[in-house]
This record gives structure tokens, sequence and C-alpha cells, in this order.
């Protein structure tokens, strides 16, 4: 019956739903998970590496995490080319902004106009949405470090912690009860890293298939923040802690 | 001749002798090649209608990334809509390429932008100075208006009193300086060019960028 009504983007159905926009998001659900936590150091975004082969020429360029200004960075799930169209046109709105106000964009501005962009695609033009969701994380000087998640319909919403792709209500139930106001930047990176592992098929946590992105200060002075991509060695020390965190748990369990 | 402009009204009067759009605000700028390093001078001095001094700490050089720099000299209003220009096309290059621009590339997208005003254009000059990202070779070039580019490995020079300027340099320049001797020899070409020039001066700022160090210093001329 819902068939009737699904080939068209812009339309509805009886029911009040828009069949292309939730058939976008069940797309997202089989994308690698990508989860962030947001606190008053840094935001951090950590994100499952989907495409794994010893084939893969490793380029400099990340596969879930993008930076799209010096204070804002964006963890993608979803089609990645779709997210590339989008990546651009966001790079492209906060240099912008950047040009016209000589001040860096205020987060909530850039992912506006995002969304802005992706709702055009649910009204007008008979043009299938983009399959991708996104993780924002970044900081400005009205509001410090936020995290906003976004959705293929266009909707958007400030976070403290958050979770997109395969197993995200599974991952945004464990933040719920794991997340903690106050918390630190390394306690952040030490969570995300923990609900990324359990929202992840296999039972111990590689550094190569985890990626790891986080915006904080770039030194003690606070006076500007950087987007930087975590190191190998720092990701191997997090999922060693988070693989032995697990097995100490299940050691206590079973006794 | 002064009474015919008398006649004229009061208006020619405050006009200046001979006005080019050029000279409204008036700069010097200067860029040096040394031993694996670029030296860039600007004059400070900011005007209006020639005549008027309304700033003294006015930055002609803009940065671009820590080894490269755009010096830009011509109508000052110009001057600053093309730096934040220049700032937006390297911002997003950088985001994309995930690199940082050579200075030839740079110098190319210079040109670029002030030749897509060919006729109409951007009443501005610029002098493009820096090192190869990678193998920190050194590069400068001036451009005309339009875009027009002339690198060179000795020196560059752009302002209202470019021929003074360039005599200075022609006398006062050698091949392969140090940081440090290189940052003399330009300091005191700029302030050579600049004493005569009344439209360029109120001292001035160096930056001499060589691979792992920046030298920034201000100049005290002729406060005039």
């Amino acid at each position: 019956m819902a068939r009737r009504y699904d080939s068209h983007t812009t339309t509805f159905s009886p029911e009040g739903r828009l069949f292309q926009v939730e058939y976008a998001m069940e797309a997202i659900s089989h994308a690698g998970a990508a989860v962030g936590v947001r606190t008053d150091e840094g935001v951090v975004l950590a994100a499952e590496k989907k495409i794994l082969s010893k084939l893969l020429e490793t380029s400099v360029a990340s596969e879930k995490m993008h930076k799209l200004d010096d204070h804002v960075g964006v963890a993608v799930a979803g089609i990645n080319s779709d997210a590339n169209i989008l990546i651009n046109s966001a790079r492209l709105s906060a240099q912008r902004y950047l040009m016209t106000y000589q001040e860096p964009v205020p987060m909530e501005q850039l992912v506006q106009t995002l969304c802005d962009q992706k709702q055009g695609y649910t009204q007008y033009g008979g043009l299938r949405p983009f399959g991708v969701s996104f993780l924002f994380g970044g900081w400005d000087k009205n509001c410090g470090f936020q995290l906003y998640q976004s959705d293929p319909s266009g909707n958007y919403a400030g976070w403290m912690a958050a979770a997109i792709g395969a197993n995200a209500t599974a991952a945004q139930a464990i933040l719920k009860t794991e997340y903690k106001e106050g918390m630190s930047l390394t306690d952040a990176r030490r969570l995300a890293t923990k609900v990324l592992k359990q929202t992840m098929d296999s039972t111990k946590l590689e550094a190569e298939k985890v990626e790891m992105a986080e915006v904080s200060w770039k030194s003690d002075a606070k006076q500007a923040v950087a987007y930087r991509v975590l190191k190998e060695t720092e990701l191997a020390e997090l999922c060693d802690q988070a693989n032995k965190e697990a097995e100490a748990k299940a050691a206590a369990g079973k006794k | 001749r002064l009474e015919t402009r008398a006649r004229r009204g009061d208006r020619s009067r405050r006009n200046s002798i001979a006005m080019s759009i050029m000279s409204y605000n008036g700069a010097a700028i200067i860029a040096m090649v040394g031993k694996n390093c670029v030296a860039i001078a600007s004059d400070l001095r900011f005007g209006i209608n020639q005549q008027q001094t309304t700033a003294v700490d006015m930055r002609k050089i803009h940065k671009i990334h820590d080894h490269l720099y755009v010096g830009l000299s011509g109508l000052a209003t110009d001057q600053t809509t093309l730096s934040q220009k220049f700032k937006f096309r390297h911002n997003l290059y950088e985001l994309r390429e995930n690199r940082k621009m050579k200075p030839e590339t740079f110098a190319h997208v210079v040109s670029n932008i002030l030749y897509e005003k060919r006729f109409g254009p951007y009443y501005a000059e610029p002098v493009v100075a820096g090192l190869d990202p990678e193998t920190g070779e050194p590069f400068i070039t001036g451009m005309d208006l339009i875009g027009a580019m002339a690198p060179t490995t000795n020196f560059v020079v752009c302002g209202n009193n470019e021929e003074s300027l360039f005599g200075v340099c022609e006398s006062m320049y050698k091949e392969n300086l140090e940081p440090e001797e290189l940052f003399e020899v330009i300091a005191q070409c700029l302030l050579a060019g600049v004493n005569r020039d009344c439209l360029s001066g109120w001292g001035g700022v160096v930056h001499v960028i060589s691979k792992d160090k920046l030298i920034t210093r201000t100049l005290k001329g002729r406060m005039d």
C-alpha cells in the first residue's frame, strides 16, 4: 500500500510520512557507526571504518572525518558520494561567511545552511534526498563547544552526545547512561571508543578499524581551537584500554 | 595656473594636482630572495586623498600560510578585499587538497583573480613572496593590476615610488644573503626608498621567512 506514495520524494503519504526520507535514513542505518561526545574542553568524534582492505591505498584524506573549517569538523554516516557534495557546500558556505564577516562562521549557522540544502531535496525538484547523516563537532565564541546531528530530512539538533549509522539507537542508549556532565576530554575519548566498541560487530577493537577526530584548544593558553585527527598511536592506546575494560567486565560478570 | 583653478571654483582647488587612483592611498613594498629564505617589507602609511595621513599602522603584507606572504600596493580598499579573497581561495585549497599552496601556484591564483576583472580592474598591485612548502626553494614575483606576472630571482618592488625603490635595490642587493643580512639590506632599501616619497613612509615592517624561522621586525624611519 505504501508503494503508491514512495516514488515521488515530494509527496506525503496519507499517514503524513515522507517515504523517501525514511528510506534514506534506512540506508544510513547500514553504514558505519559514528559517535560524538561534547565536553567543555572539546568535542570528540569517533567512527567505524567500513572499507577495510589491504589493497586500499591509504591516502591523507579520511573516509569518515572531514574538516569543514579550522574550528569545525564533521563525521559522516551514509553514502560517501552524497556526503562529499554536502561537505564541499559546507566548506564554501563557511568561507563565504568568513569573507563577509571576517570572523569564523558560528556552528549553528553552518549546520542550518547545510540542513536547508538537505530540506530542499525533500520539497522541490523531485530529486532524491541525500543519504547522509552528519555529526558536526566544533567551537564558536558565542556558545563554546557544540555537537550537532543532522539527518536526510534536514532536521538537526544540538546534543551532549549522539550517535549515527549502524546500531545508533543502541549506541545512544549507552551514551545516555554513561555520559556525565563536566566530563574531561580524555574521558570523552574513552567513552566514544567504548561506545564504538560495543556497537561494532567485532569483539576486539583494532586501531585500523577506527577513526577519531576532535576539535579542542590548540594549547593551554586557550587562544585558538583546532580540528585534528588522532594519530595511530593514540588510537591504539584507546583501543587497548577499551578492550581491557571489556575483558575485565566480562571476567567479573562470569564470577 | 593656480588662478585658473580658483576661478573654476573652490572644489577644484581641493583636488590634487595629478590624481591617479593608484596613488590615492600610498604604499611601498619590496620582496627579496636570499639564501634559502625570502624577505618582504612594506611601509605603514595609510593616507586619504594623497595629502591626509589617516593611519600609521596599516599592514600591507598579509600572511597566507607560514611560508607564503603577499604584499599589496595601490588602492587600500582593493588591497583589503583582495587579501580576503586570497585567504578564501587558499582556505578552500587547503581543505580540499590537504596541503598548503606552493608560492608559484598562489601567484597564478592571484593573477587569475586580477585578470577576471580585466576591463574593470582592482587597483592593486601585488607582490608574492614565499618558500616551497616541501623543498624550501624561494620564490618571489610582482604583478601589475591585471595579473601580468614577472617572476625574478633577485627582487621585486611595487608602490608609488617604484623607480626610486628599483634604484636603491639594484645598488644594494647581493645574491645568497643569509636571513639576518637580508633583513639589513631590505630594511635599508625600504627606508631609503620611502624617505623621499611623501605617499609612503611612517616606518615599515619586514618579514624574513626561512624554512624553520620567521623574523618579523618593525622599522622606525622618518615619521612623515
